[in-house]
């Protein structure tokens, strides 16, 4: 029996972003809010984890009121339970205070086996808050993973590195980070979405977490964004390198023979 | 004892009516939805009229998301040069505030959530695969091999009824019963809009036209204003688009939005959404049997809509026939009664509204609609009439009579042929 959580967040679904040449920033308003892509794959990570060795899982999620519609996604997938954390104390908040409120939910949930999150967000694709998670909680961490096996209370895991993969053994209880497309996520059925519906999710705020107001939310975020630069669309405005760049492969390629 | 008294699918207008209708009155009811938020891929190219969405959420037009209310309802012909618009605007539509500009990707989500309010599971995010039958009645439906049961499934799937088809309570659509229905949000500030179109911030119009420049197919257009975008696209019979074979919905909504008198009013806005749908235009012809052994079909999958050419409406069929079925419902579960005697009563309620006796006044409107001489001849001939009045090119003055005689002939037009269509357009619009 494996006790298992996954840490998710609701994000703008990327196609509909564009940013605002004058504020630089997102331009949300046409975006609807998905389960962050690898979310969606570490939830499936953690079916299959129950699947195979037994387990409770539940998902987590920081966000506002509205975010309980993700996890009712995620539930639907398999996922027994959904824990809401929301405060308006914990708006505003970057990677360090995420990862500390994350990481104290987890405590006041009596901690657990295994701790999944994606490797990244699509809106800020930082891959802070699970390694921040494992520090706070002082679990053992492995990221960029896409599989996972349970031996003997350790965790075998087969982690991306650039160009290459590397399959480490980790001890219990661990933080594991699961790559996009690590697995083919399956989709939430009707009767476990009725399930999740019937069931709701619980609802955690800063009442029952005594946090101190400066660790948490915008408060505690010790990031600054000084400045933001737009970079043009690399289709609509191809750079001259990148053309020459190709010139000189395809001029390689030809020299040696490989095409003609 | 089944899971539910009703499972609804699709949270349109109509779908979400009937949820709402039912868990006001007790009833426990599923309402499925296949996006997430719920009705997120629906899409208009109208006006909402709210007549009857009042009846089920009195206090709609202070919390729906709407966009702006129809003061100003302008119909037309386009030729390649010129436009003859008839331009209504009225103290009347604004003192009623009825019509409004809605934006359904956001409209649908608010409809479900009072739903959700009104006591119905809404589960967004689901495709049902199929209707679970027994004995040749409906009991339920079918996902994942899970079968979740109910007294009575509602159909509200939309225009492309999978699920009723399927389980063969209707017949595949055909070309003639549909038109594609093409569409552009365009972003502009609200104060360009309300100075282009001589607005307040509340109050928009609406426009349908007739594309008399198109000389192979009878297409119609739309242009509507919404709080900081316009909405507008082109309806073109999927019949005529399949003859055709060469031109394409999206060449046509790009001459529309580059006729000489539309191009400015969308000068300086950039598209941000787009998207298509079809249309039902089939009038009585498509509607299916309406409802058997526990089911009922209600909205765009039962071809409720309403053309002429001129006006579109489709959202207060779905609203109304969605009401009449969850009331149907409602009365089924008082008798315990769901068998197909039992639901003809939601046609009885029909035939006693505007629904079915649009559809049966305006049985033959496709002989007008379909009719090209409306769409080629008539536009180019009222052009010429309107130049030959109102044009001073030092020419002598023709009676009216002589003008019509004239521009007939140089279109090519018999007398008998233009004498027949206006009498066939005078009895069936």
């Amino acid at each position: 029996m494996l006790k298992i959580a996954v840490m998710i967040k609701q994000v703008p679904d990327s196609q509909d972003i564009s940013i605002d040449p004058v504020t630089k920033t997102l331009n949300r308003s046409m975006a609807r809010n998905v389960v962050n892509p690898p979310d969606v794959n570490a939830t499936e990570a953690a079916v299959q984890l129950k699947d195979r060795y037994g387990g409770e899982i539940t998902v987590i999620t920081m966000g506002p009121p509205m975010a309980d519609s993700a996890l009712l996604q995620l539930m639907g997938m398999g996922a027994d339970n959904g824990v809401l954390v929301t405060d308006r104390v914990f708006a505003g908040a970057d990677t360090w205070p995420t990862a500390f409120t994350l990481a104290s939910v987890a405590d006041y949930l009596g901690g657990f086996d295994v701790i999944l999150c994606g490797e990244e967000t699509t809106d800020s694709s930082t891959g802070h808050v699970g390694p921040g998670i494992a520090e706070f909680m002082g679990y053992e961490q492995a990221t960029y993973v896409h599989k996972v096996e349970y031996e003997n209370g350790f965790f075998v895991v087969v982690r991306d590195i650039e160009g290459a993969e590397e399959t480490i053994k980790i001890g219990k209880p661990a933080v594991i980070t699961i790559t996009l497309n690590a697995n083919d996520p399956r989709n939430p059925t009707l009767k476990r979405k009725i399930a999740a519906y019937k069931k709701g999710v619980k609802l955690v705020t800063n009442k029952e977490l005594q946090l101190d107001p400066a660790c948490i939310g915008l408060k505690g975020s010790p990031t600054i964004v000084k400045d933001m630069k737009t970079v043009p669309d690399p289709v609509k405005n191809p750079s001259k390198p990148g053309i020459e760049e190709l010139d000189k492969i395809v001029s390689v390629l030809i020299e040696r023979g490989i095409v003609k | 004892m089944p899971d539910y008294d009703a499972i609804v699918v699709g949270a349109g207008n109509a779908g979400s009516a009937a949820a709402i209708t039912m868990a006001s009155k007790g009833l426990s009811v599923l309402l499925v939805d296949r996006s997430d938020p719920p009705g997120a891929k629906n899409l208009s190219g109208g006006v909402l009229w709210g007549n009857d969405l009042a009846q089920i959420l009195p206090k709609w037009q202070n919390e729906a998301p709407l966009e702006r209310f129809i003061q100003d309802k302008k119909i037309g012909f386009l030729t390649d040069k010129s436009s003859i618009i008839i331009d209504f605007k009225t103290k009347i539509f604004e003192d009623n505030k009825v019509g409004h500009t809605v934006l359904r990707s956001k409209f649908d989500p608010w409809l479900a959530k009072k739903a959700k309010e009104a006591g119905a599971v809404v589960i967004p995010g689901i495709t049902v695969e199929s209707l679970a039958k027994k004995d040749g009645k409906i009991i339920g439906v079918e996902e994942s091999g899970d079968v979740i049961t109910a007294d009575v499934v509602i159909l509200a799937e939309g225009i492309n009824p999978r699920l009723s088809i399927e389980a063969g309570l209707r017949e595949p659509l055909q070309d003639w019963e549909v038109s594609v229905g093409v569409k552009e949000i365009i972003k502009l500030s609200p104060q360009k809009i309300e100075d282009r179109f001589n607005l307040t911030p509340n109050s928009g119009m609406a426009s349908e036209y007739i594309m008399g420049n198109l000389e192979e197919l009878n297409v119609g257009a739309f242009f509507y204003t919404n709080k900081d975008s316009i909405s507008l696209g082109i309806v073109a019979p999927m019949e005529q688009l399949r003859e055709n074979g060469i031109t394409h919905t999206y060449d046509i909504i790009e001459q529309f939005k580059e006729h000489p008198s539309i191009a400015p009013l969308i000068e300086g806005g950039t598209v941000a959404e787009y998207g298509a749908h079809m249309i039902p235009e089939g009038g009585l012809g498509m509607v299916p049997k309406l409802y058997g052994d526990g089911y009922m079909i209600v909205g765009d999958a039962a071809g409720f809509g309403f053309s002429n050419g001129l006006v579109l409406q489709g959202m207060n069929y779905a609203f109304l026939s969605g009401i009449l079925a969850g009331e149907t419902a409602a009365e089924a579960k008082g008798r315990n009664n769901f068998s197909s005697d039992s639901l003809a009563l939601y046609r009885q309620k029909l035939e006693k509204t505007y629904v079915l006796k649009d559809l049966k006044t305006f049985k033959d409107i496709r002989k007008v609609t379909g009719n090209r001489s409306m769409y080629t001849t008539y536009p180019k001939m009222l052009e010429s009439i309107l130049l030959e009045m109102l044009w001073e090119r030092g020419q002598p003055k023709k009676k009216i009579r002589e003008i019509l005689g004239s521009c007939a002939a140089d279109l090519n037009v018999g007398k008998l042929k233009t004498a027949t269509d206006f009498y066939y357009m005078y009895r069936r619009m």
